[in-house]
């Protein structure tokens, strides 16, 4: 620790050494303060005088006795400590000057004063010092005193040297005490400059709190840095699986095409599971380059490859090298996703009641519609995007319950109809936004079967091509294609055999459930094979088993048209009871129980694959009754 | 003389003070702008997200800035890339601007 000590030696033969350190101590001691003079190795102590000032003789009594065999005296504004004859002492005189510097009350400055012999051992104790005055003749010793200086400099003191000594006078009042006369100028601005006193101490204040703040603000940014570039990879790992999912998603129904067309030549749509799980990993990697993550530092894999089909990605990476030494701590980031039916399906009802339509709905943004007006919607907003437009569903079908609702919370018949009065009952209504497509809504939703249907409402547009609103026909309307041509047919894919054609209308009318469902499953069951026996027992066109065939009332499984009823009626039953067309189905491949037990979809690899197949089936022969599969994080 | 220096260090920190305060603005503006990078990261990968999902990018991205930040972030779409701009919150609204943040993520888009 730097006390405020001053030493003061001679260079050589130079005279007036004891003098320059006694002004000096009466110049640090200032006009009303004291200062402490030590002298090693003087001959004899200097005496008290008469004329001590109070803060001098206060310090002599504070001192006196705190250091053994210490003779000390008050001369003026200083007080005079002497450690006799140094070389008798030995190592000792260091750790005398130690105690008095450290006995020293605070703001007291001390002044120590070496022969060359001496000042040594006094620059290798403790404390250490803060500065240095030489008394030098020049012109003689010129060598040693830079030498000197230049070893003071480098032990981080301040050094002046002294080159005249004082005055006769001078230095006779400057050893008992008081201003050294005309040299006391000098000597207080010498004192002032090596002990850099409180001039500038408010600097490295300002510079601590400073480098403090910076010290905190990089410590923080460094923190926050970590933090994003964890983030930052759990982000990349996301994205990459949730592409690779969303490949797989798209390919789905290639993977599920027939690798024959009926001729029997290749179907050039059919995607093997190797082509299949390479694109997802290609879609993966390419995710992870647009984000910034180097090939090097992804792997990605699938969790469920053996299932058929698999529909789980997951993604990992790997930190990045250049956080050296951590990175050996850093577990690298992982995401799982798959492409799945919608979480929300089995919260949404897939036909309507309660209102001016009883019917299937299919789904635009979470807003149910008629089959028809969502095939008619997904023409307009695909015309909407490639004009810039993206649009949006504020609402859709509305049931006189939630009519009532809205009624409620804003009574005026102009803008919210009460309820039973309002078309959006009539599941052929959309409120359409954002407020920046009306004027393109306005000029260009006539080609799609839109119309504006109030003067007053930008944003109301109803389906006017199809069925009446809120009629019998409507309600008929099943499944409505990309393309609109299943209208005539009530929504039967082209892959339906004619001659369950008429069947499969009349079961799908009578249990109101979707032929087009109805079809793909058959398809999926049987393959329209009327005959068909599985090694499980289910037997028929619609693979009863002879419980439920029983329970169904279905005296022959092998008779297709009584078969195919059942199958309508067993299916409305269970899109009743499970309120979603994924759940009804997994229902129909493993019983209701286990779907009972979770509310979705149990993790049975044969039921998952029977219900993404159908689903898939739907998608791709254009009925969309069940939504479209979405992908989602799943860890 | 030695009394009349007593308290020139007080009187210096006071000087000081400005400097003092104008560096730890700077540093807050700073951590400011390290925050709305997370802000629009977690922004543009909710985006990227919901476009995956076949949802609309922009509404799922603004929804995931916090009530400061929705006001000026800027949210564009192209293709499957989400790019979100977010101005740093700051006491001089033409600092914030140029202080803005970018964060993009992609990701194989919707049909």
């Amino acid at each position: 620790m730097r006390r405020d000590l001053l030493l003061v030696s001679a260079v050589g033969e130079a005279q007036g050494s004891a003098a320059a350190a006694a002004g000096l101590a009466v110049a640090a001691a200032g006009d009303e303060g004291s200062a402490l003079m030590i002298e090693m190795g003087a001959a004899r102590p200097r005496r008290p005088t008469l004329l001590a000032t109070a803060a001098a003789c206060e310090l002599e009594e504070r001192l006196r006795g705190s250091v053994p065999g210490l003779e000390i005296g008050a001369r003026g504004r200083i007080c005079h400590a002497l450690v006799r004859d140094v070389s008798a002492v030995g190592a000792a005189d260091d750790l005398a000057v130690g105690e008095l510097v450290a006995g020293l009350p605070a703001g007291v400055p001390c002044v120590a004063h070496a022969p060359a012999a001496h000042f040594r051992a006094l620059l290798a104790g403790q404390p250490v010092a803060r500065a240095a005055l030489l008394r030098a003749d020049l012109e003689e010793e010129r060598a040693v005193t830079a030498l000197t200086v230049r070893d003071l400099v480098r032990r981080g003191m301040r050094v002046a040297v002294m080159r005249r000594p004082l005055g006769w006078l001078a230095a006779r009042r400057a050893l008992a005490g008081s201003p050294a006369g005309t040299d006391h100028a000098r000597l207080r601005r010498l004192a002032s400059r090596l002990r850099a006193g409180e001039g500038g101490q408010s600097l490295p204040l300002v510079l601590g709190a400073v480098a403090a703040l910076l010290a905190t603000a990089v410590a923080l940014v460094s923190i926050a840095g970590a933090l994003t570039g964890a983030a930052r990879g759990q982000r990349a790992a996301d994205l990459v699986a949730i592409s690779a999912a969303r490949s797989m998603r798209d390919d789905l129904p290639r993977l599920l095409a027939p690798a024959r067309l009926p001729d029997g030549s290749p179907n050039p749509r059919h995607l093997d599971r190797a082509a299949y799980l390479a694109r997802a990993r290609t879609a993966g990697r390419r995710a992870a380059a647009a984000n910034g993550v180097g090939p090097g530092r992804v792997s990605i894999g699938f969790p469920d490859r053996e299932a058929f089909p698999p529909l789980r990605a997951r993604a990992e990476i790997r930190p990045a090298l250049d956080l050296e030494g951590a990175s050996a701590d850093v577990r690298p980031a992982v995401a799982v996703a798959e492409a799945a039916p919608p979480a929300a399906a089995g919260a949404m009802p897939v036909t309507a009641t309660g209102g001016g339509y009883s019917g299937a709905l299919v789904y635009r943004q979470g807003e149910g519609m008629r089959p028809d007006v969502g095939a008619a919607f997904d023409r307009m907003a695909a015309a909407a995007r490639s004009a810039g437009l993206a649009l949006v569903v504020n609402s859709g079908f509305r049931s006189d319950a939630e009519q009532a609702a809205l009624f409620a919370a804003n009574p005026d018949p102009r803008w919210v109809a009460p309820p039973g009065h309002s078309l959006h009952r009539c599941a052929t209504e959309l409120d359409l936004g954002p407020p920046g497509a009306y004027g393109w809504l306005a000029a260009n939703s006539g080609r799609f079967g839109f119309v504006k249907r109030y003067s007053w409402e930008s944003w109301h547009f109803g389906f006017d091509a199809g069925p009446p609103p809120c009629s019998a026909a409507g309600n008929a309307v099943l499944g409505a294609g990309d393309d609109g041509v299943v209208s005539g047919s009530l929504g039967l894919p082209a892959f339906v055999p004619a001659r369950f054609r008429t069947a499969l209308q009349r079961s799908a009318a009578r249990w109101n459930v979707s032929g087009g469902l109805l079809a793909a499953q058959l398809l999926a069951e049987s393959g329209f094979d009327p005959g068909a026996v599985s090694p499980a027992g289910a037997q028929g066109i619609a693979q009863f088993i002879p419980s439920t065939a029983a329970a169904y009332g279905l005296r022959d499984p092998f008779d297709p048209e009584a078969s195919i009823d059942a199958q309508a009626h067993l299916m409305s039953d269970l899109l009743r009871q499970f309120g979603s067309a994924a759940l009804a189905l997994a229902a129909y491949n493993a019983g209701p129980a286990p779907i009972s037990a979770c509310g979705c979809v149990p993790a049975i690899p044969e039921t998952i694959a029977y219900v993404a197949r159908i689903l898939a089936l739907l998608d791709g022969a254009g009925v969309l009754i069940a939504p479209p599969f979405e992908v989602r994080l799943v860890a | 003389m030695r009394g009349g220096e007593r308290g020139q260090a007080a009187v210096e920190l006071v000087a000081g003070l400005p400097a003092l305060f104008l560096g730890a603005l700077l540093a807050l503006q700073l951590l400011a702008a390290g925050y709305a990078l997370t802000v629009a990261d977690g922004a543009a990968e909710a985006g990227a997200l919901a476009l995956a999902g076949g949802r609309s990018a922009a509404p799922a991205a603004r929804a995931a800035l916090p009530g400061w930040a929705r006001d000026g972030a800027r949210v564009s779409i192209a293709g499957g890339r989400v790019t979100v701009t977010v101005p740093p919150p700051s006491l001089l609204p033409e600092v914030g601007r140029r202080l803005a943040v970018t964060s993009t993520a992609t990701v194989r888009p919707g049909r």
